[in-house]
């Protein structure tokens, strides 16, 4: 598969502090790529290169074959579209005010809200299901539902890319599944997905490609029933597992050892 | 091309012209700058019209109409309305400045007066007056400190002006050092200069001329569609850095030349008036509450900034004090307040 977006050879830093050296990564068109990999390791770092919110110190990101920064930056945004790990919501704002803040990069000044805006609008809120919290302030919302809200502003910018970092926190498991099967939805419409998630079997089960990185490097990538191993979860992680099939999906699964942390699980 | 019509009832209302115009508004905020206006117009009258001098009501009219001489022309024409002229645009250009600010460090306490901006020019002022009389025109030194300061901060913050907190902590240090440099100059001047100078420093309006009036109109003419220019893009800066670039905001691009714009007009506030306090803190916190909207709301604060500061004016004017107090002491006492609060509630917030 041909890649949408590369990376090639980044290296990333805050300040002096470098956190990612001359990493590569391709991602793939049309596919649902998952990373993971522990705290700390680069995960949100790397997602904000490939968005260019992050200027890196050296490599590059190429969008379409093309270095990113040659682009417009709206143009850009209307391509490819980031949920950061944690965004600000604006005191007072209303569901439907943020979720509308998405459209930005398809207004001009003269043209700041045509009638594809109201409908993509509509659209994002109806996808996500919070269209019953349209007039709230997103301030009043609980945890999950901000969440929605945020993921119903990033798929009204209608992109062909969308880079979600950890967009499962704070929702409840029916609300996890939920997000994760509109990921699949989007994907099997066409969308090129890139997301950190943190629980493996879910990764597993929805990625096409599944990355694990470990303290700022890519140490597997590939189907999930090729990079799901044993050995990598323990060697990524830390944590001494089985690896089964899920039996609803095919999919490798993993179950921790019993006391898996300790050196002396062996002795079952 | 059909007519402008508003559209989308269920959704935001829309001033459409055909496919090539649409511009969103807020309904509650065409009602508020309305009455805020209107509001501003009836102080502006009692302004005119009340105490002593004043000219009365029925005279008003023709009065502004025709170019009348005696003691309605000297009221008008001298005592009275250049000074309005300038409380009018000098409040507005505060409150515009303000909102920038405000917005691009996403905190209510990042205002010109806070961050050391109002300092730096009221320094740069004083420079030019006494220091060097002569050598460059006041409002340029206003400019010039007013920029010496930012650029003071930018250099503190050790990463420019990407991290609110620390733009507003090393703007209270440079702050303080642009009164210590003030003060400085007042001690080392002779004593009737430095009495002019003091009254001057507290922001004050008295004896203002049709030429101070013409240099804040100017400039609010210019600055103002500025920055309603960069107002989208500063919605987007509410929202985070990584969110607004993410959408093509360029928050770093945005966020100077926003505070180009803001330098600019606390430096033409300050040439015309003096470093008045608060008035940059608190419009547009108060235009926010009347709009009750996220949001720059330039026009909005403009208009709160506007309508603050022609009251204040009028109560200094005709207070019954035994002197003449500068307005900006009343801003200053008034506003102060309102700062302690802030100070307070970001404290239990846990952002300073
Ligand atoms: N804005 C920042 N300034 C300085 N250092 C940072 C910044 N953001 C992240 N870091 C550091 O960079 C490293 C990688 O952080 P990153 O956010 O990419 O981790 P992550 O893999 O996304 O972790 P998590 O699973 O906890 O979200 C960490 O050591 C972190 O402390
Ligand atoms: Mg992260």
């Amino acid at each position: 598969m041909a890649s949408i977006l590369q990376a090639e050879r980044l290296r990333l830093a805050y300040d002096d502090r470098v956190v990612i050296d001359n990493l590569s990564i391709d991602i793939p068109d049309g596919g649902f790529t998952i990373i993971v990999g522990p705290n700390a390791c680069g995960k949100s770092t790397l997602l904000k290169a490939l968005a260019r919110t992050l200027r890196p110190a050296a490599g590059r990101v190429l969008l379409a074959g093309k270095p990113i920064d040659s682009f417009r930056s709206k143009h850009v945004a209307r391509q490819l579209a980031m949920l950061p790990q944690s965004p600000i919501s604006p005191e007072a704002i209303t569901v439907r005010d943020l979720v509308g803040r998405g459209r930005y990069p398809h207004q001009t000044l003269l043209r700041q809200w045509s009638r594809a805006d109201d409908a993509a609008v509509a659209g994002a809120m109806m996808a996500t299901g919070v269209e019953d919290l349209a007039d709230r302030p997103v301030g009043a919302l609980s945890g999950g539902q901000r969440q929605r809200v945020w993921i119903a502003m990033v798929l009204a910018q209608q992109t062909g890319l969308l880079l979600l970092d950890e967009p499962t926190t704070f929702l409840d498991i029916a609300h996890q599944y939920d997000v994760l099967e509109l990921c699949a939805r989007l994907h099997q419409d066409g969308r090129t997905l890139v997301a950190v998630l943190h629980d493996l079997n879910q990764a597993a089960r929805y990625a096409t490609n599944l990355v694990a990185m470990s303290r700022g490097e890519i140490v597997a990538q590939g189907p999930p029933g090729d990079v799901l191993t044993a050995e990598l979860v323990e060697r990524v992680f830390g944590l001494r597992c089985r690896v089964l099939t899920d039996p609803e999906a095919g999919s490798p699964m993993i179950v921790p050892l019993a006391s898996a942390r300790r050196y002396d699980a062996g002795q079952r | 091309m059909t007519a402008p019509v508003a559209s989308g009832s269920h959704h935001r209302p829309v001033v459409r012209v055909g496919d090539a115009l649409s511009i969103p508004y807020s309904r509650r905020g065409v009602v508020v700058f309305a009455v805020l206006v209107l509001v501003i117009a009836a102080v502006a009258v009692i302004t005119l019209t009340a105490g002593r001098l004043g000219i009365e009501l029925p005279n008003l009219l023709p009065a502004l109409l025709s170019d009348p001489g005696g003691k309605e022309g000297f009221v008008l024409g001298r005592l009275r309305g250049p000074r309005l002229a300038v409380a009018v645009a000098t409040g507005a250009t505060l409150g515009v400045a303000g909102t920038l600010f405000q917005t691009v460090t996403r905190n209510p306490l990042g205002s010109p007066d806070v961050i050391g901006l109002g300092a730096g020019a009221a320094a740069g002022a004083a420079a030019a007056g006494l220091l060097w009389p002569g050598v460059i025109p006041i409002p340029a030194g206003a400019l010039l400190g007013a920029s010496i300061a930012m650029a003071a901060v930018w250099l503190g913050t050790g990463r420019g002006f990407s991290s609110p907190s620390r733009f507003i902590i090393v703007g209270i240090g440079v702050s303080a050092m642009g009164y210590a440099f003030t003060q400085y100059v007042i001690a080392r001047s002779g004593r009737e200069q430095a009495t002019v100078l003091a009254s001057y420093l507290n922001g004050t309006l008295a004896s203002r001329s049709w030429g101070d009036a013409a240099v804040i109109w100017a400039a609010l003419a210019v600055l103002l569609p500025a920055a309603l220019l960069l107002g989208r893009r500063l919605l987007l800066i509410e929202m985070g850095d990584e969110t607004a670039d993410a959408l093509g905001g360029r928050s770093g691009r945005t966020r100077l030349l926003s505070i180009a714009v803001a330098v600019c007009l606390s430096a033409a506030a300050v040439s015309v008036a003096g470093p008045v306090a608060f008035v940059a803190l608190t419009a547009p916190q108060i235009a926010r509450r009347l709009g009750r909207m996220a949001g720059a709301g330039i026009v909005l604060s403009a208009a709160t900034g506007a309508l603050l500061l022609a009251t204040a004016d009028l109560l200094v004017q005709q207070a019954p004090f035994d002197v003449h107090l500068p307005v900006g002491i009343l801003t200053a006492a008034v506003g102060g307040v309102y700062l302690g609060y802030l100070l307070i509630r970001e404290w239990k917030k846990g952002t300073i």
